[in-house]
């Protein structure tokens, strides 16, 4: 039984679709991520369903009660500012104690102390709970603004980008943290973010908004390994997934892909007709080497560059073709890049996209 | 040495510049301890035996002058009328031109920008031009001689004012901070009250000075709209210069008065005007 | 292109009311032709301020400045023969994109065709063939900064200083963009110093990097030295995503094996890490003193998942499971002490996680002053 419902919803500007025919389901104390480049709608998204901006089209349910036309005090969804939206010219106390003061709830003043101050200690902001935003770090505002979210205990908390303006450091601890506290309110929590890693990290689901709608809602690893379109894998994965022209034809247990004259063969099955289209490998998916392989194909080394705890190759093949293959710091010992090198791919993930729509064709 | 030479030139400069600005002020505040005889004295005199008989005449309504008779004077009024005129204006334009600089500067409606340059362009056309055909009509429905005419003209000077002004500071706010307010749960008013006339304080106290010193000091719409009963002080100055005799030192007086109002307000708001805006309450 | 030196350089801002800001302390520096240096570290350290002492922009309070064998503290920014790029664009508005890059080169006496040919060539590399014909105000953020990066790495300079060069390239492009544009470095042996304050970038694309904080440098060293052998914490947490577990730890040199007793907050004892005594070095052994309290850090990714042997006591739970793709992160429970290990994509843990941590991978620090005593037991 989900309990919100996002049917059909669209909202555009002048000409601009920002939003078109957008659905999701989303279950109770789900972590539901939305994950989108920059410019994706993601934050006309959270307006429209915070109640700030009108919809066009379509509806929200939530709860079974369709909600379209309740004010955004009615609603009983908070939301936590990518800019944090912090009120300078009150404490971080009476920031966080906002909501419980708001008209229909009638709540005494101890009531309210007790509260804002756990929920600060469970942010671990207590000790600046006196101060004005203007004295906070940056990770400071971020909690606090987390806090007034949550201490309503609403349905719904819409988090749009929280962790986008913190420090690194601070960042990683709040990947680790976050969960643990959202759980405690027994909240459903909407998450934005344009960091894959985060919404891999974080999500029960991820809905990956690009072109107006939802193209992907699922698990990370399906999106991973099965993404809708090439569009998706483009978004998830550093480096990059390479991909390029090519094309296929099955043979016996093969399907053999030529490249502008360039030949490589595949160790798989698929049901994708022969003929042109694109080929999509994930750069740890690529096998280096400075032996011929079975499958494999020669290849110019570039440069290597570290990237986080891997190294990243860069390969150029004969017909002028870069590609970006990423081992391990040990595998990358083995490897001398002043001998020849060669490459095959790993052989169920090689990935099959239309040339026109780019969609996937598994 | 380089450094003192600079030093010394920069201090006689700013001596320079002050006595420019202040010379006249100071010269009419002293004039305004002096009697007639002292103030037409062919060479002007640094030191003198200041006298209060300006001040007590201008509050007694009648001034005794050397050589004539006794001259009555109506000032006091003429302050009460300015202070009405003033205070009421102000308090208009901020009712009608605050809630109007916050719609201006959140919602983008048909026409707004021009709407808003048509009120703007109520400040390029001098009075004299109009002011004809509005004594005209409001002798025509009554309004003649009336407070409530008065501040209904001064809107034409200060509600533009104020909205422009006031505008720039709303679009400074970022928008999110209100709607974080309605989203704990605050209606719409609520935010306005409490989040954006709060935030927006420096602007509307600035605003609201500078309508009240161009409400005080308008003179030609007085001049013409009202008889004597309703003429601020502007107006009432003229009184002063009679067939018989100018007296000088009443008229400093009367000055002196006159700007007193405006400057106790200006300090009084100094201090709503040195507060910054954000915060930081917004990232950075 | 020509060899960097910085001797003792100096930055002091002073202020009439209030303390001065050392903004850049005592910063010493050889960089070789044909190098690239990163100036790491997070916002307000000196990285941006050193930089431009070196282009000029801003004067030395002491210290010397040479570009080749020329002393240039008193030359303006244009007699240094320095190429910049930097982190506002500055782009000439009046000017195609092309043009923006080729402004410089027009100066030079080359034929049109070979300065054509060079802004083609940088213009494929960084992927704006598409807009060199636009102006700057209409083409996106990341464009305009591809393009003045561009502008400064197709000229001819004695260095080339840039700023935050690609932070606001869109994360799709960012890795090849990295790969290419260090290939053409390196492939054009030119000397490059940037300032960046993401870790990843200054490890993918420098030679050396020179770690920096309050004005005070805190390393300066490969990439791989400064991840495997970090001189003091601070280098060791800044470097490295996820960053290196940091634990407070007692040394135990009595017992037979060789014990680290990891402790919490409190101070109470969560777990232990033994050591063979045997397997390790011996000058390393005597730098470690019995019930001395120590820092210890061991990165993630050097934590090994499914050994069959474990070489702690206590129990190992694992708390969190991300899985990234390329590889997975687990965060770990032991007895109350939390800790994040990066495993094998294919790895899933089980409720009883065994894990190793390997001696070589151990990093000590003096608990007081941060400084490292062992790299590695």
């Amino acid at each position: 039984m989900s309990y919100l419902k996002l049917e059909n919803l669209s909202k555009s500007f002048k000409d601009d679709k920002v939003i078109s025919n957008l659905n999701a389901k989303i279950d109770k104390g789900e972590f539901f991520v939305i994950f989108g480049p920059s410019g994706s709608g993601k934050t006309v998204l959270l307006r429209l369903l915070s109640g700030i901006m009108l919809l066009d089209n379509g509806e929200i349910e939530m709860d079974n009660q369709v909600i379209n036309e309740f004010q955004p005090e009615e609603r009983d969804i908070s939301m936590a500012f990518q800019n944090f939206a912090l009120y300078p010219h009150m404490k971080a106390y009476d920031n966080i104690a906002s909501p419980l003061r708001a008209n229909n709830k009638n709540i005494s003043d101890e009531e309210i102390d007790q509260k804002v101050k756990e929920v600060a200690s469970l942010l671990k902001i207590e000790h600046v709970l006196n101060q004005f935003p203007k004295e906070l770090s940056n990770g400071q505002k971020q909690r606090t603004s987390l806090a007034r979210s949550l201490i309503s205990k609403p349905s719904v908390v819409l988090l749009d980008d929280p962790l986008r303006n913190v420090d690194a450091k601070i960042r990683f601890e709040m990947r680790l943290e976050l969960p643990k506290v959202l759980k405690e309110f027994n909240t459903t929590v909407i998450y934005v973010t344009q960091d894959f890693r985060e919404a891999m990290a974080l999500g029960d689901r991820i809905a990956v908004l690009y072109d107006g709608k939802f193209n992907d809602i699922n698990s990370p690893k399906s999106i991973y390994q099965n993404p809708s379109s090439l569009t998706t894998a483009k978004l998830f994965g550093d480096p990059t997934i390479n991909n390029f022209n090519a094309t296929i034809k099955k043979q016996n247990e093969f399907v053999e892909v030529d490249i502008k004259g360039e030949q490589i063969k595949l160790k798989r099955k698929t049901n994708v007709q022969d003929g042109e289209c694109v080929v999509g490998i994930r750069p740890e998916d690529i096998i280096l080497s400075n032996e011929p392989l079975e499958n494999s194909i020669q290849v110019e080394f570039r440069t290597k560059t570290p990237l986080n705890l891997r190294i990243v190759f860069l390969v150029r093949l004969k017909n002028g073709l870069e590609l970006l293959c990423s081992t391990t710091e040990e595998e990358s010992r083995l490897i001398d890049e002043n001998k020849k090198m060669y490459i095959s791919f790993l052989e169920e993930k090689s990935h099959f996209f239309d040339k026109e729509t780019k969609r996937n064709l598994e | 040495m380089r450094f003192n030479i600079w030093g010394v030139l920069k201090i006689l400069a700013y001596i320079a510049i002050i006595m420019f600005f202040l010379f006249p002020i100071a010269w009419i505040f002293n004039m305004s301890f002096m009697t007639n005889d002292e103030i037409l004295r062919k060479v002007p005199v640094l030191f003198y035996e200041p006298t209060l008989k300006n001040y007590i005449g201008l509050w007694k309504g009648e001034i005794a002058i050397e050589g004539f008779a006794t001259m009555y004077v109506y000032f006091k009024q003429n302050l009460i009328n300015s202070a009405i005129l003033s205070v009421g204006s102000v308090s208009v334009t901020l009712l009608l031109g605050v809630p109007a600089a916050y719609a201006f500067a959140r919602y983008k409606f048909k026409g707004g920008e021009d709407i808003a340059f048509t009120l703007l362009s109520f400040r390029f056309a001098p009075a004299l031009l109009i002011i004809l055909p509005l004594n005209l009509y409001f002798s025509q429905i009554g309004l003649y001689d009336s407070y409530f005419a008065l501040i209904w003209v001064y809107q034409l000077i200060t509600l533009p004012l104020l909205l422009w002004i006031v505008r720039g500071y709303f679009e400074d706010i970022s928008p999110d901070i209100e709607y974080a307010y309605r989203l704990d749960g605050h209606s719409w008013f609520q935010s306005f009250w409490r989040i954006s006339i709060p935030l927006a304080k420096p602007g509307i106290a600035a605003a609201s000075l500078l309508c009240f010193i161009y409400a005080w000091n308008n003179f030609v719409f007085a001049l013409i709209l009202g008889s004597s009963q309703i003429q601020p002080v502007t107006v009432g100055a003229l009184a002063f210069i009679t067939a018989s005799a100018i007296p000088y030192g009443l008229i400093a007086c009367g000055i002196v008065v006159s700007v007193l109002p405006t400057l106790i307000l200006a300090l009084f708001i100094q201090k709503y005007l040195v507060q910054g805006l954000s915060l930081g309450a917004i990232k950075g | 292109m020509a060899k960097v030196v910085l001797e003792s350089l100096n930055k002091v801002f002073t202020s009439k009311i209030g303390k001065d800001v050392k903004a850049v302390n005592n910063f010493n520096l050889i960089l070789d032709d044909g190098e690239i240096l990163a100036l790491l570290g997070s916002s307000g350290c000196g990285k941006t301020t050193t930089l431009r002492m070196i282009a000029g922009f801003e004067t030395a309070s002491s210290g010397q400045i040479k570009i080749g064998e020329r002393l240039v503290n008193d030359l303006k920014p244009a007699e240094r023969n320095v190429a910049m790029a930097f982190e506002g664009y500055a782009l000439y508005p009046p000017l195609t994109v092309k043009d923006n890059i080729a402004f410089s080169l027009m100066r030079e006496k080359i034929s049109k065709e070979k300065v054509d040919s060079k802004v083609m060539e940088v213009a494929e590399l960084l992927e704006i063939t598409d807009i060199l014909d636009r102006y700057p105000p209409s083409i996106s953020g990341g464009q305009q900064q591809r393009v003045s990066l561009a502008r400064a790495l197709v000229r001819d300079s004695d260095a080339l200083l840039l700023d935050e060069p690609m932070s606001q390239l869109e994360p799709q492009l960012r890795a090849v963009l990295r790969a290419r544009v260090k290939d053409y470095i390196q492939h054009n042996k030119k000397t490059v110093i940037f300032v960046t304050h993401d870790q990843t970038e200054a490890v993918a694309l420098a030679d050396k990097i020179a770690v920096m904080e309050n004005g005070d440098l805190k390393q300066l060293a490969s990439p791989y030295e400064i991840s495997a052998k970090p001189s003091n914490v601070f280098v060791a947490s800044f470097i490295g995503e996820p960053p290196m577990n940091i634990l407070k730890a007692k040394i135990n040199t009595v017992e037979e094996k060789l014990k680290f007793e990891i402790l919490n907050d409190e101070n109470e004892k969560t777990f232990s890490i033994k050591f063979n005594k045997d397997n390790i070095k011996k000058e390393n052994l005597a730098k470690l003193a019995n019930d001395q309290l120590i820092t210890l850090g061991i990165r993630p990714h050097k934590i090994f998942f499914n050994e069959k042997e474990s070489n702690f006591d206590g129990k190992a739970s694992s708390s969190s499971y991300h899985w990234l793709g390329d590889q997975v992160h687990i965060g770990i429970e032991i007895n109350g002490s939390s800790i994040i290990g990066v495993a094998d994509r294919d790895f899933e843990p089980s409720s009883d996680v065994k894990l190793n941590f390997p001696a070589e991978s151990i990093n000590i620090f003096d608990l007081e002053t941060e400084e490292v005593i062992l790299n590695g037991l």
